[in-house]
């Protein structure tokens, strides 16, 4: 590959290296293994570049990064040992913090924790769709499967999300 | 329209993903049928707590690096197949900030102010030891943000005491400690962030020789100085001002 082939690398697939970091810290649920897993498919992808033609270079590095995540997730990995004090207790409130942001904190780890829980194939279209906001053909394209699937993945993860939130009524089906 | 079928379109109703003709179905439906109604205020709820809670990430700056510093290797540029790691650990992480630092000493010519460090090796192994607490979950081994638990925390894990100071009045906020190993050694770490700079305070037994010093290496200021038998470094990517001035305050306690 040319000096002049990984510029043009640089200039198409770079912009978007956000995007592909986002999607590895909610797929993994870890920063540093995402860190791993985006550079190890940026590698990919600058060897696979060749392939690239013309269109949707996002969707095209996010499908590469979303299945190094996959293959990564697919492995045994045990959780890791921090050694903190402040983890064990109720975190310690800082009292600079404002009522409406400590709610807000609470609410964004309830999220979390349910997002986190969610099966891998309900968890990254809902990040897709939610976070990243991608169309329905553009999911298609990176997880690999039919619009019709990427429509019922959607709608029963939504769904699983709503009960964990305490916001649906109904059982998931 | 039945409830059924309903409940089955609605989450591609809210993103506007149907067919014209479902898409008006489903309006009509949810027009005459309050179950279907409430939930679609459930899923639309859901739907607007992910997006007011939950973020984008920003690539961090050692990822960056990282990649641009693998772009630029030699190897990047043959066809061969990606070579596979032993296992996805930490290490090559730490290896791939090691190249950083090699490609940027190669590059940024060290400005010395003044040369009393006791080596420019020592020098080099303390601002590596700074790069690499700055990798995702390594700056700190005790996360506390009181000094009455990150002093006692260094008991017994290595056998000198470092001042831990509350400089929180000051906007420098104390965040934790580790041990680091530097040139075999392990020594303690106190912890400082202000905005988003990390400093990190490196303590050793002085060796007698009075010495101080300032210098920048690969872009970090660090500032060695003495006190209590110990011997400091102060490393940051913080300007040399603000830098000094939280010295002054470390030194008063
Ligand atoms: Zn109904």
């Amino acid at each position: 590959m040319s000096q002049r082939d990984v510029e043009r690398f640089e200039r198409i697939v770079l912009p978007h290296l956000d995007d592909a970091y986002t999607l590895a810290r909610y797929l993994v649920r870890d920063e540093h293994d995402a860190q791993d897993v985006v550079q190890d498919a940026v590698l990919r992808a600058l060897r696979y570049f060749d392939g690239y033609r013309e269109g949707d270079a996002r969707a095209w590095l996010l499908a590469i990064v979303r299945n190094c995540c996959m293959t990564w997730l697919r492995r045994d990995h045990g959780t890791k040992n921090v050694i903190s004090f402040d983890a064990g207790a109720p975190s310690v409130p800082d009292p600079r913090e404002t009522d409406a942001r400590a709610i807000q904190r609470s609410e964004r780890a309830a999220l979390t924790r349910a997002l986190d829980a969610l099966p891998d194939e309900f968890r990254e279209v809902i990040v897709l769709r939610e976070i990243q906001e991608l169309s329905y053909k553009e999911i298609s394209d990176v997880v690999g499967v039919p619009i019709g699937t990427v429509m019922s993945r959607l709608a029963r993860g939504r769904k699983r999300l709503a009960v964990a939130l305490g916001l649906g009524a109904k059982e998931a089906s | 329209m039945r409830c059924a079928e309903c409940t089955e379109l609605l989450s591609a109703y809210m993103d506007d993903e149907l067919m014209r003709d479902e898409q008006e179905a489903v309006r009509e439906h949810l027009a005459t049928c309050s179950e279907c109604a409430r939930e679609e205020q459930a899923l639309a709820g859901t739907s607007r707590r992910i997006k007011e809670n939950l973020m984008r990430h920003a690539t961090p700056d050692v990822l960056k690096a990282r990649i641009r510093n693998s772009l630029a290797r030699d190897d990047a540029f043959t066809p061969a197949p990606v070579p596979r790691r032993p296992a996805w650990t930490r290490w090559p992480a730490l290896a791939a900030a090691g190249l950083v630092v090699a490609v940027a000493s190669s590059t940024i010519a060290a400005s010395l102010t003044r040369r009393s460090l006791a080596s420019d090796a020592i020098a080099e192994t303390i601002v590596d030891a700074h790069i690499r607490s700055l990798m995702p979950g390594h700056l700190t081994d005790v996360v506390s943000t009181d000094q009455h638990q990150v002093k006692p925390w260094f008991n017994g894990r290595v056998d000198l005491s470092p001042a831990v100071p509350n400089l929180d009045s000051a906007g420098f906020l104390l965040t934790g400690g580790r041990v680091d190993y530097v040139d075999g050694r392990a020594i303690p770490v106190v912890t400082y962030t202000r905005r988003q700079h990390v400093i990190n305070v490196f303590a050793e037994p002085a060796d007698g020789r009075s010495s101080s010093a300032h210098e920048t290496r690969n872009g970090y200021h660090m500032v060695e100085w003495q006190s209590g038998g110990l011997e400091y470094w102060a490393v940051s990517d913080l300007n040399s001002a603000e830098l000094e001035q939280f010295i002054a305050l470390f030194k008063r306690g």
